[in-house]
């Protein structure tokens, strides 16, 4: 019986701790929005997600954020819309894990008749056949906004500059988008001399990074497929002690790498809206509910942040900091 | 004097349990009152057709993993082997082969990782914990290596019929998960060869003197292991109609969390396969409910692994009270 009264207790716990975090109670008839990123664990989805909290609020609707604990999959994310749709939202904001794995969750929305808008990574066009779904899309996309990083080299950097890449995970669609978007616009300008993944991680591109320069001593510019890895280059060219010879790019514009852009140490990051997406998000599935049309693509941009800019975008930015 | 001894043990089993079930119970009770307080429906067969549905892949691992652990011994590539499956089941399914056959070609591979996983474990006498973390290894890296690290998609709508198919307005998966359990319930309660692996778990040596074969038997665990990772990695294949190269990643950490929440001893040789699928559904109605309420990702985590070890104190209150 001891143990009876101590599963009790823990239940008692249990419904502490629940009462401790569970958000409070909402009235039945205001619209709630379910919001899924991939995950909550970077910068990136923390500032998109306050963005749709700030407008969430604005237009007085109820928002559900949920996420996988640490790796973004489709699994978690079909369970997360299970149970969302069981809790009775309204409609879904989604960041998808990957451009094709939400088949059986979109399967599930469309018979409970719960509207979508696809934000940050695009389904699959193929996926949206399959399901017979049309859903709208708000993001960017990850070539454009290379593209922004390999525009400011033309202009600023000398035709035949020693280029290194850094690369995301080999096969993900935006590790590839983010290369070529560079790639093909510096291609016949600079001299790329090394491209190496290094899976956008620190540790990585700064193994990564030494490496490149034991190779080519006189290299002048690193593009980074990320913040993190630029993050990690940077290391590795203060060891070297090559700081004034080669500037770095990144990509991602978190607050560390505006940081380093402010003191000089990265030439520039590409910045894209996260919190804009989260605010075009709730305010077009609002009125999607409400029953009003809402543009099927918005284009929420990108921009190459150096030293000219950072000033501004940290403001910016700072209205969607926790 | 047999049947003194066989009540004794009925008994026993019965107390140990009964906690469990009360704990299971006063969770559900918990989380139907908290969402009819906040006007939403967690007690509803839906509701409760969705908890058993998406607890399904890991209730199915977990009785092979359960059968690993009854013996002494772990198995951490279980994860690993769903990913597996999910390529090479997808790859094939893609090359054309019919469907049945791809689900047989994968059984069979689960099966032979789970043979060399028990050979190495018996005959090899390196630590279940390092051979398997060693698998897990090889199987993800092999399963980045069959299609260089993409997904698999674009599959036909038969795939997902495999686990969504209704029969009466119960979903199959639901059938196949009380099947699954009913046929391994009654081997290891009924059959010699159940005997054998609680009797290896529970004093090896002993064992082997009373003429159990334990390397074979051994060996042979590790093959459920492998065989039941492969059948959920299809469940997942199916209800996803999706193959990630990392999907299942840190699977095997949950449904050892299953395997303990249900009371199976890590040491081996203590604890009945039927609470592992309770254990399961706890973990599953935990993230359900939590959910449901939006609890924030973070704090889920932290209540799950509160639950986690609050069940294994609990279930070691009689150890304590012995010292």
């Amino acid at each position: 019986m001891k143990k009876v009264t101590f599963y009790t207790l823990a239940s008692c716990f249990l419904i502490f701790n629940l009462i401790l975090c569970s958000v409070p109670a909402f009235a039945k008839e205001k619209i709630v929005i379910g919001f899924v990123p991939m995950t909550l664990n970077n910068e990136y989805f923390i500032t998109m997600v306050n963005g749709a909290r700030q407008k969430a609020k604005e237009l007085g609707v109820d928002l559900e954020v949920q996420a996988a604990d640490q790796h973004a999959s489709a699994a978690a994310q079909l369970t997360i819309i299970e149970n969302m749709i069981t809790a009775g939202v309204d409609g879904i904001c989604i960041v998808p894990s990957s451009s094709e794995g939400l088949v059986s969750a979109l399967e599930r929305c469309k018979a409970s008749n719960v509207p979508i808008i696809n934000l940050d990574t695009k389904i699959n066009k193929e996926v949206l056949d399959e399901v017979g779904m049309e859903v709208p899309f708000y993001g960017t996309d990850n070539y454009a906004g290379a593209a922004e990083a390999g525009k400011y080299v033309l202009k600023h950097f000398d035709k035949g500059a020693k280029t290194a890449i850094l690369t995301g995970i080999k096969g993900q669609q935006n590790a590839a988008d983010r290369r070529n978007g560079f790639y093909d616009q510096v291609k016949d300008h600079v001299n790329v001399v090394a491209e190496q993944s290094a899976n956008w991680e620190v540790d990585q591109g700064y193994t990564a990074t030494q490496n490149i320069l034991s190779a080519n001593p006189d290299l002048q510019l690193i593009f980074a497929s990320n913040d993190g890895m630029a993050i990690g280059a940077l290391r590795a060219v203060e060891e070297a002690e090559k700081k004034g010879q080669v500037k770095i790019i990144g990509f991602d514009a978190i607050s560390e790498a505006l940081n380093l852009v402010e003191n000089g140490d990265m030439l520039g990051t590409v910045a894209q809206y996260p919190a804009e997406m989260g605010i075009k998000g709730v305010e077009n599935i609002t009125k999607k509910i409400n029953g009003e049309k809402v543009e099927m693509h918005i284009n929420t941009g990108a921009k190459l942040i150096t030293k000219d800019n950072v000033k501004e975008h940290k403001d910016y930015s700072k209205q969607f900091a926790d | 004097m047999e049947k003194v001894n066989k009540t004794e043990s009925f008994s026993k089993i019965d107390i140990q349990s009964l906690a469990l079930y009360i704990g299971a119970v006063l969770i559900f009770i918990t989380f139907t009152i908290l969402c009819g307080a906040y006007g939403k429906s967690f007690f509803t067969l839906d509701n409760m057709k969705n908890i058993i549905n998406q607890s399904a892949v890991i209730a199915v691992i977990a009785i092979g993993q359960s059968i690993v652990i009854l013996t002494g011994g772990i198995d951490l590539s279980v994860g690993s082997i769903v990913g597996f499956v999910g390529i090479a089941g997808g790859l094939l399914l893609k090359s054309g082969m019919p469907l049945m056959m791809v689900i047989g070609v994968v059984i069979i591979c689960g099966c032979i990782i789970g043979f060399a996983n028990g050979y190495f474990v018996s005959f090899g006498k390196v630590p279940a914990f390092i051979v398997t973390l060693g698998s897990m290894q090889i199987i993800h890296g092999l399963t980045m290596v069959l299609n260089t690290g993409r997904p698999v998609s674009g599959f036909p709508s038969e795939l997902r019929m495999v686990v969504s198919a209704k029969i009466m307005g119960i979903p199959i998966s639901i059938i196949y998960v009380f099947l699954l359990y009913a046929i391994m319930i009654t081997v290891m309660k009924k059959t010699t060869l159940g005997r054998w692996i609680y009797a290896i778990g529970g004093n090896a040596n002993a064992a082997k003197l009373a003429g159990v074969k334990t390397k074979q038997i051994e060996m042979l665990a590790y093959v459920f292991g492998g065989l039941f990772a492969s059948i959920g990695g299809i469940f997942l294949l199916s209800r996803l109609s999706y193959a990630d190269p990392n999907a299942g990643m840190g699977y095997e950490l949950d449904v050892i969390a299953a395997v303990v929440i249900g009371g199976i001893a890590l040491s081996g040789g203590k604890g009945s396969i039927g609470n592992t699928l309770v254990g399961s559904l706890i973990l599953g109605m935990l993230k359900c409910g939590l959910q449901i309420l939006n609890v924030p990702v973070y704090f889920q985590t932290i209540i799950i692994g509160i639950t986690i070890i609050v069940a294994v104190y609990l279930d070691k209150a009689k150890e304590r009270k012995a010292e």
